[in-house]
């Protein structure tokens, strides 16, 4: 009877560490294409990053100099406009410095990656850990830099925001 | 050896006695079945637990922040942290006395598993501190004495300090070594001190990090766990034991010396057999005169109690147990149970083989008065150094259950150099455990005495080929 109570332990952790993994990994799916691949041209990421990159084209051509080839590219919906990391600048915030670094595929946002993050005192590097995902998700998700700020971190969320902008900047999104 | 009552009236041919045997073995197996799926489930949930505390932090996405040394440090002080806080609340429910983890393992096997996981959840503990503190400060390039000082320096971080703090005086003042200086109650006062080291926990587990952060299902399930257990504790070893004392009303009824520092005392209440209480079931007393009210006794029914009395027999060993010869009559009694699994309702064999020594005798007493018991099936035998403890000897022979069942009783010291339970004379009659009960493997071996001899019972039995499950054992000594 105790090897079927250790079966049972043993199958149900493994499911319930499964299900967790499953979730984790969720947000982690437009990862995984950009992290094989950051240079971005391969089809296999462009067919599912046209419909998003579509979208973001208008308001992506209006502000930038890329508009040539925004407006060349835009019936095609598949044509890469801007690809490749780009670095933003870094924002100084009372808690520390804050940079953010993204990684574009054919016009979208495919990843964000925090390079520094508000690290003065304990607290505020845990206010970051905690800030920096939800943010991540959050701009992946609208695909600029127009999200709320974290509550409770409002610093580190202000820094991020104001990197990643000057990021986009660069990209021409 | 001296035969006490042996009328045997072996079951010849009684059809009716055998259809209602073979009736009793079918209920038997049908509650030994229920049992051991309810202990395996116990046992998976505890490892589920474990593992969902982990997947707390997968499905967090932590895996996929692991990139380097230093966030795989932090991440492993995360994890680490999951689920030592996790062990030390598996610990608490265990130690919350839930009455089905007593029906089907017993409180015994309950607090076994407790101890046994204290140390490895300090240790989890302690390794999530110092990977953090090493994770940041690679991170941060800071030292790691820095990095220590920052990560004190926020207020929910001050109080995580001092619950690991806490928890690491609960778990050295429980060692074993480190114990024996103490008293028992000092020891427990500060054993005490454990739910205030986890709660004190909780505030740094909620605001720092992002596992459980604000709005997640995360931080539900987490809140959930403390609560479960925190509400375990709170509801059935205080809300529910003051309940029933208050309303059973219990009083010391009379004082009875049984032996020299032994007395049995009478107990008179209200409904006290709505309790339920099995006979080799044991209660946690508790008699509020001035200077026994702080400790609570566990101390066995001799008797199964009836609608007003009940009785318990305790040998006076520490200083609490002798005040308890001094209660007045009508002193209030405050109790914790009925406990325990050494009843006739947890047997797995057609038979029933008991050995007792000395006051060991209490459940053992309740336990037959209480088994339904056929003719033949039961083999009693009563253990003592000297005619001084043989308590309660003359009521085992003359319970309405015993009639047609043998008690044996074996008296004189252990021979000098020789691991044994029997006496020295035994010994030298060659009397072996199977001479004693020639029908052992097919029984339900009951053993209550002093640790010592109780182990050197089951030695013998497991020797002789008994599987575990067929093996009872109270360990007490009072």
């Amino acid at each position: 009877m105790r090897v079927r109570a250790l079966a049972a332990s043993i199958l149900s952790s493994a499911a319930v560490l499964a299900v967790g993994w499953q979730l984790g990994g969720q947000g982690q799916v437009q990862v995984a294409p950009d992290a094989a691949a950051p240079a971005a041209s391969a089809a296999t990421t462009a067919a599912p990053q046209a419909p998003s990159a579509a979208a973001s084209t208008p308001t992506a051509a209006a502000p930038t100099a890329a508009t040539p080839t925004a407006a060349a590219t835009a019936p095609v919906a598949a044509a890469p406009t801007a690809s490749g990391t780009f670095t933003g600048s870094v924002s100084r915030t009372r808690y520390g410095n804050v940079q953010v670094q993204i990684t574009v595929a054919n016009g979208s946002i495919t990843d964000v990656t925090a390079l520094q993050l508000t690290n003065d005192g304990g607290k505020s590097v845990s206010i970051s850990n905690r800030a920096a995902p939800v943010l991540r998700t959050e701009v992946l998700k609208a695909q600029s830099a127009n999200v709320q700020s974290v509550s409770g971190a409002t610093y580190t969320s202000e820094g991020y925001l104001s990197s990643l902008q000057s990021a986009l900047d660069q990209a021409g999104l | 050896m001296t035969l006490r009552t042996a009328s045997g009236t072996s079951a010849s041919g009684a059809s009716p006695t055998a259809r209602r045997a073979v009736a009793v073995n079918r209920d038997r197996a049908v509650r030994i079945r229920r049992r051991l799926r309810a202990a395996d489930l116990m046992v998976m949930l505890c490892w589920v637990s474990v593992a969902l505390s982990v997947s707390l932090w997968l499905a967090y996405g932590g895996a996929a922040q692991v990139t380097d040394v230093a966030s795989a440090l932090t991440a492993g002080g995360i994890v680490s942290g999951l689920v030592g806080t996790d062990l030390i609340l598996v610990m608490l429910v265990l130690a919350a006395r839930l009455p089905v983890i007593d029906r089907v393992v017993g409180q015994d096997a309950a607090m076994a598993l407790h101890r046994r996981l204290g140390k490895p959840a300090l240790y989890l503990i302690l390794v999530h501190g110092v990977l953090l503190t090493i994770g940041y400060a690679l991170t941060d390039g800071s030292s790691v004495i820095a990095e220590t000082i920052s990560l004190f320096s926020g207020p929910d971080m001050a109080l995580a300090y001092l619950g690991l703090a806490l928890l690491i005086a609960v778990v050295v003042t429980s060692l074993v070594a480190v114990r024996r200086r103490f008293s028992y109650e000092a020891w427990h006062l500060v054993h005490l001190l454990s739910y205030a080291a986890v709660l004190v926990a909780l505030p740094h587990q909620l605001s720092v990090g992002g596992v459980l952060a604000d709005g997640t299902l995360q931080r539900v399930y987490w809140i959930g766990l403390y609560v479960l257990a925190f509400g375990s504790i709170a509801l059935f070893r205080f809300i529910l034991p003051t309940l029933a004392s208050l309303r059973h009303g219990i009083r010391v009824a009379g004082i009875e010396p049984v032996a020299p520092g032994v007395v049995s005392l009478h107990l008179k209440g209200r409904q006290l057999d709505r309790l339920r209480v099995e006979g080799g079931q044991y209660a946690v007393w508790r008699f509020w005169t001035g200077s026994t009210w702080w400790h609570a006794h566990p101390i066995s029914f001799s008797a199964v109690p009836t609608a007003t009395s009940a009785r318990i027999t305790v040998r006076e060993l520490g200083a609490g147990s002798a005040a308890l010869g001094r209660v007045r009559v009508g002193t209030r009694v405050w109790f914790e149970g009925p406990y325990g699994v050494f009843t006739d309702a947890h047997r797995v064999a057609p038979k029933m083989a008991v050995v007792a020594a000395g006051i060991g005798i209490t459940p053992i007493r309740s336990l037959l008065e209480h088994a339904s018991l056929q003719p033949g099936e039961a083999t009693v035998l009563l253990r003592a150094t000297d005619p001084s403890q043989t308590y309660l000897w003359n009521e085992v022979a003359g319970l309405p259950s015993m009639s047609g069942n043998s008690v044996y009783t074996m008296l004189g010291a252990r021979p000098h150099g020789l691991a044994t339970w029997m006496s020295a004379e035994a010994i030298a009659r060659g009397v072996t455990i199977a001479s004693a009960f020639p029908e052992l493997l097919s029984s339900d071996l009951y053993v209550c005495g002093p640790q010592s001899w109780a182990d050197l019972v089951v030695r013998d039995a497991r020797a002789h080929g008994l599987p575990d499950a067929q093996i009872h054992i109270e360990r007490f000594d009072w």
